[in-house]
């Protein structure tokens, strides 16, 4: 599903490099960690594989026929991620300003998906994240647990391949972290869906199917 | 995609109502200023047209005297009626003339009833039932029914005409139904005109319809290399060109100004968007990052640019229309320029104007909108996404950079004022004025580093210190906030710096011509002979009497015609009577000289000491130019000439005008002596005084417009710097929270946030002033001279310049209370333990 080649990424302000050489692959439905030190560089790999920023050198190919996200332009990376990726956030990320169906129906919207399944694929994940009759509520009424929830509902809606989650957990008390966590890997598996989970949680590391940890020397 | 671009505007709209609603009735503000001015001038020169119409009717060619005291002569009157390509030829004399006691002289049409039907309906007589005057060719008079309503009498009864001296008296035989509701017309017999009023032999024009077979303008051509160089061939479309040129220039001044409110009005949204842009950046970089592609984000906030814009402009084209309803009730269609009379005209909306002016209006918004819609585009997905807004795009320039655009925009500018003017208006100038104004917001970031990133090292008071820190530091929201009070402020100073240029130019010119105590006027009709006897007489209580005489010449068909002044002046020392601007030449001792005013010089590129070709007293004479004078009175150009040299060259010096200087001592008895013969004749006595003092009233009343418009601007402007200011509050929640959270309180904060306000507003009022003193000289300097031909010298008035700038600044300060009030009201835990 997603498979990274040489890839090196050097620090923008300070020379120095961030990480050379690295490859791994994520299998389809595979749920893999990505854990080391903070500063390492775990979330601009996240983001690089998002076409997000762009490494310095190596390939990314995602999905099946495989896409060197690298290679393509941002309107075609934007397409991509619209298409194929689900993104969840430590900070949630909600708009505020939509209710919170609406907030699960923008990659719906993004997608292309026809207008007609919009509301039986909102509801389903709505119930599925355990937040049936929320859909005309506010974001700002909700919980920080309620609210990642909207946000796991919202990563999966338009049936992605692949899922980049950047400690999801890391703004929750650690009950809402353990259900939330617990959510989030069933509705990846009931999809089929792989993910990376960027997280310093041992919990949620172990949690997963595979462990990659990125250090100074590279991916062990 | 359609969906979400809703669903984000609608939700923009719900948490900004209050910003977004004042953006929307900025532009609503801008367009209904110009489409109103637009539609009651339209209204003005229709009704000018159409009057025009009606008493000329719709001929291919009118042969008509260059020098409004000349005629057409009869021979070549019958030459033209028998020409083969001829039609009709309706030969008309026309002149002025007083009815008993109405004061305003009315236009007397003499007509030849047979051509008149087929060339001029519109002035054909009805004969009244009971009148039983005989008809229009047994002498009976026929008034339209504005003067017979204005006068009250009714046909059958006997009329007085007045001119000069003489009296004529005859019968009402009836109306003309096809006259305008406001014409003052009478009509009579031409042969009957011409045997009271003459001219002997002559007529005034003859109006040309030529067979359909015909080529007119070979004809046209053809008659006009024939013609005397005393008479002149136009066709319709000059007259309407002329009428349009009358006001021209006015007009486009006018909406120029009312675009000032539209530009500031795009100011505003342009703070709006861009302060909605920073609010949402976390928001549009999600959407980034979920998908949404680059192009979207900045199409986003241009389709809100546009949301804001269109509803707006809508809502302008029904203000304008009431307005111009409303003004026209009560005003009447003249905007004070004093081009047209003050009657009502009829305001018809017409498609394709109100297409321009929505689209204006649009494009007004979606500029307001494009550099946030940039910004937007440009914002990097991941840094906005975790840290919000950046503003790096300005912060990174170098100092070098941010001189380097407000410094090639001054050269571009530079440039521009050196070209002339374009089919006679000024809009190179209207453009460098743009440009100053663009350099004045250009500037402000640096100047706000400048100023308050020096004044923040200084040991301060912590609240002083945050908010010169904060000032300094966000130069792209001071720049937001700031840019439309410079806008506002400048165009307002620079109309202050022009209107009082103007005023006390014109204060000084009346100072130099009205150097009598009294002034007798006769309205452009002559003086009675019996008056200008009496003066001579040795018991007149005079001192001095200086007389002067009026007429016209039309150099030009498409052009108004120029005054033509005959006054008793010394040739050897006209500097005695006239404001010249510069030096006054010595004519040739046998050429008759005249001295042209500034007018003249721009509008024909003529200049001192040229010998010049006059269509004068049915000749072509060659005059000497002996100077220019300042004449603030006529904008389409006038000249002088001495009484003694318009008599050498023939002219009948019948004088319309006198300059009275009463004996010392005896200035009540020189009023009471003139009362009667003014009664007697209509005539209109005035004291200089009086005069100076309802010059200046006209002045001032015709910029009343322009004083209304530029406190529109002013307001908008205000109320941008206190939408940028709440919505800057609204930016920096966290950063006023740690505040909060380090001990400021509630009442540092506001006063931190007020004093913000007032450091910004000041910057954008000194910017605005010095842009302001800028565009007015460019106003004084080159847009009057261009578009009115009217030169002045430049003159600062200190006083309403800083006490403006000391209002705009308590508004600014009051404004920014609302947004330190929003500060006051932020749920700070909430803010300080959420991490978006």
């Amino acid at each position: 599903m997603l498979t990274a080649t040489g890839l090196a990424k050097r620090h923008r302000e300070a020379s120095r490099a961030l990480f050379t050489d690295l490859a791994f692959t994520v299998a389809a439905g595979e749920i893999v960690a990505l854990v080391g030190e903070s500063g390492i560089g775990k979330s601009t790999l996240l983001n690089c594989i998002a076409g997000l920023d762009t490494p310095d050198g190596g390939a990314i190919a995602i999905g099946s026929p495989a896409v060197d996200i690298v290679r393509l332009g941002e309107a075609a990376r934007a397409a991509l991620r619209a298409r194929s990726i689900g993104f969840v956030f430590q900070a949630f990320h909600v708009l505020p300003t939509l209710t919170v169906a609406q907030n699960i129906g923008v990659p719906l919207l993004l997608a292309g998906v026809p207008a007609a399944e919009h509301a039986s694929r909102t509801q389903a994940l709505l119930t599925g994240v355990g937040l049936p009759g929320f859909g005309d509520r506010w974001p700002a009424s909700l919980s920080g647990g309620e609210l990642q929830r909207v946000a796991i509902a919202r990563a999966l809606v338009h049936r992605p391949r692949l899922i980049l989650a950047d400690e999801p957990t890391g703004n929750l008390d650690p009950r809402t972290a353990g259900q939330v966590l617990t959510l989030l890997l069933e509705r990846v598996r009931e999809q089929r869906a792989s993910a990376l989970i960027v997280t310093h949680s041992r919990h949620v590391a172990e949690s997963c199917d595979r462990i990659l940890t990125l250090t100074p020397q590279g991916l062990e | 995609m359609r969906t979400l671009a809703a669903w984000l505007i609608r939700a923009q709209f719900r948490s900004r109502r209050a910003a977004t609603l004042l953006s929307m009735l900025a532009i609503a503000l801008g367009v209904a200023l110009g489409y109103s001015i637009h539609l009651i001038n339209d209204a003005a020169l229709a009704d000018f047209s159409r009057a025009m119409k009606t008493v000329q009717g719709e001929p291919d060619a009118v042969i008509a005297a260059r020098d409004s005291a000349g005629s057409v002569p009869l021979p070549l009157v019958d030459e033209i009626a028998g020409d083969p390509a001829v039609l009709v030829a309706a030969a008309v004399i026309e002149t002025r003339v007083r009815i008993d006691d109405l004061r305003t002289p009315v236009r007397l049409i003499g007509i030849d009833l047979f051509t008149a039907a087929a060339m001029m309906p519109g002035l054909l007589p009805r004969d009244a039932e009971r009148a039983a005057t005989g008809g229009i060719l047994a002498g009976a008079l026929y008034a339209s029914p504005a003067l017979l309503a204005e006068i009250g009498l009714q046909a059958g009864a006997t009329l007085t005409l007045l001119r000069g001296d003489q009296r004529w008296s005859a019968t009402i035989g009836g109306d003309l139904p096809a006259a305008g509701a406001d014409d003052l017309l009478l009509v009579a017999d031409i042969a009957w005109v011409q045997e009271h009023f003459g001219p002997a032999g002559a007529v005034s024009e003859v109006r040309v319809r030529l067979a359909p077979e015909s080529d007119p303008a070979g004809w046209r051509a053809g008659v006009a290399a024939r013609l005397p160089p005393a008479l002149l061939l136009r066709v319709a479309q000059d007259d309407s060109e002329r009428a349009s040129n009358l006001s021209r220039a006015y007009r486009v001044n006018l909406n120029v100004l009312a675009l000032v409110a539209l530009l500031t009005g795009a100011f505003l949204v342009f703070a709006t968007q861009l302060t909605a842009v920073a609010q949402r950046s976390t928001h549009f970089a999600l959407l980034g990052v979920l998908g949404l592609p680059p192009r979207m984000r900045l199409l986003l906030v241009l389709l809100e640019g546009l949301a804001i814009g269109l509803p707006g402009a809508l809502l302008g084209l029904v203000l304008g229309y009431a307005l111009a309803l409303a003004f026209t009730q009560l005003l009447g269609g003249d905007l004070g320029g004093g081009y047209f009379s003050g009657k009502v005209p009829l305001i018809v909306p017409q498609l394709l104007p109100a297409s321009g002016f929505l689209l204006l209006g649009c494009a007004a918004s979606l500029t307001g909108a494009a550099y946030p819609a940039y910004l937007n585009l440009r914002q990097p997905l991941v840094e906005a996404l975790n840290n919000g807004f950046t503003a790096r795009p300005q912060a990174v320039r170098s100092r070098r950079r941010q001189l380097l655009l407000p410094a090639s925009l001054a050269l571009l500018a530079g440039g521009l004022l050196q070209l002339p003017p374009l089919s006679g208006l000024p809009l190179a100038a209207y453009a460098a004025i743009a440009l100053v104004l663009l350099i004045g917001v250009a500037g402000a970031p640096l100047l706000t580093q400048e100023i308050f990133g020096r004044a923040a090292r200084l040991r301060l008071p912590a609240t002083q210190r945050i908010a010169l820190q904060n000032v300094a530091q966000a130069p792209l929201m001071a720049q937001v906030a700031a840019s439309g009070l410079i806008v506002s402020f400048a165009l307002t100073a620079s109309m202050v710096i022009m209107v009082s240029s103007f005023r006390v130019a014109v204060d000084h010119w009346l100072d130099h011509v009205l150097p009598a105590p009294l002034y007798l006027r006769g309205k452009a009709s002559p003086l009675p002979q019996e008056l200008l006897t009496a003066l001579e007489r040795a018991d007149a209580p005079f001192l001095r009497v200086e007389r002067s005489a009026y007429a016209s010449l039309t150099l030009d068909p498409r052009r108004p015609a120029v005054a033509l002044l005959v006054r008793e002046l010394d040739r050897r020392d006209p500097a005695a009577r006239l404001p010249f601007t510069g030096a006054v030449l010595v004519p040739p001792p046998e050429m008759p000289v005249v001295w042209i005013s500034e007018a003249m010089q721009e509008i024909y590129r003529i200049v001192p000491g040229q010998s010049l070709r006059l269509p004068l007293l049915g000749g072509d004479v060659e005059v000497f130019v002996g100077g220019v004078w300042r004449d603030y009175a006529r904008q389409f150009g006038a000249l002088v000439i001495s009484r003694d040299d318009y008599q050498r060259l023939g002219g009948d010096f019948r004088p319309s005008d006198l300059a009275l200087w009463p004996r010392p001592g005896e200035e009540a008895a020189a009023g009471e002596w003139l009362a009667p013969h003014a009664a007697a004749h209509a005539l209109e006595v005035a004291e200089s005084a009086g005069i100076r003092r309802l010059s200046l009233s006209i002045f001032d009343k015709s910029f009343a417009v322009t004083y209304a418009l530029e406190a529109a601007a002013m307001v908008i402007g205000v109320f941008g710097l206190a939408v940028t200011l709440t919505a800057s509050v609204w930016l920096r929640a966290r950063e006023l929270a740690t505040l909060a959270a380090l001990g400021f309180d509630q009442r540092m904060l506001r006063h931190a946030l007020m004093l913000e306000g007032a450091l910004i507003a000041s910057v954008g009022l000194l910017i605005g002033l010095a842009c302001g003193i800028a565009i007015g000289a460019i106003l004084t300097h080159v847009v009057n001279p261009q578009a009115f031909h009217w030169r002045m010298p430049l003159h600062l008035p200190w006083l309403a310049l800083l006490g403006g700038a000391v209002a705009t600044l308590a508004a600014a300060v009051l404004a920014s209370r609302q947004a330190a009030r929003e500060a006051t009201r932020l749920p700070l835990a909430q803010v300080l333990a959420s991490s978006q």
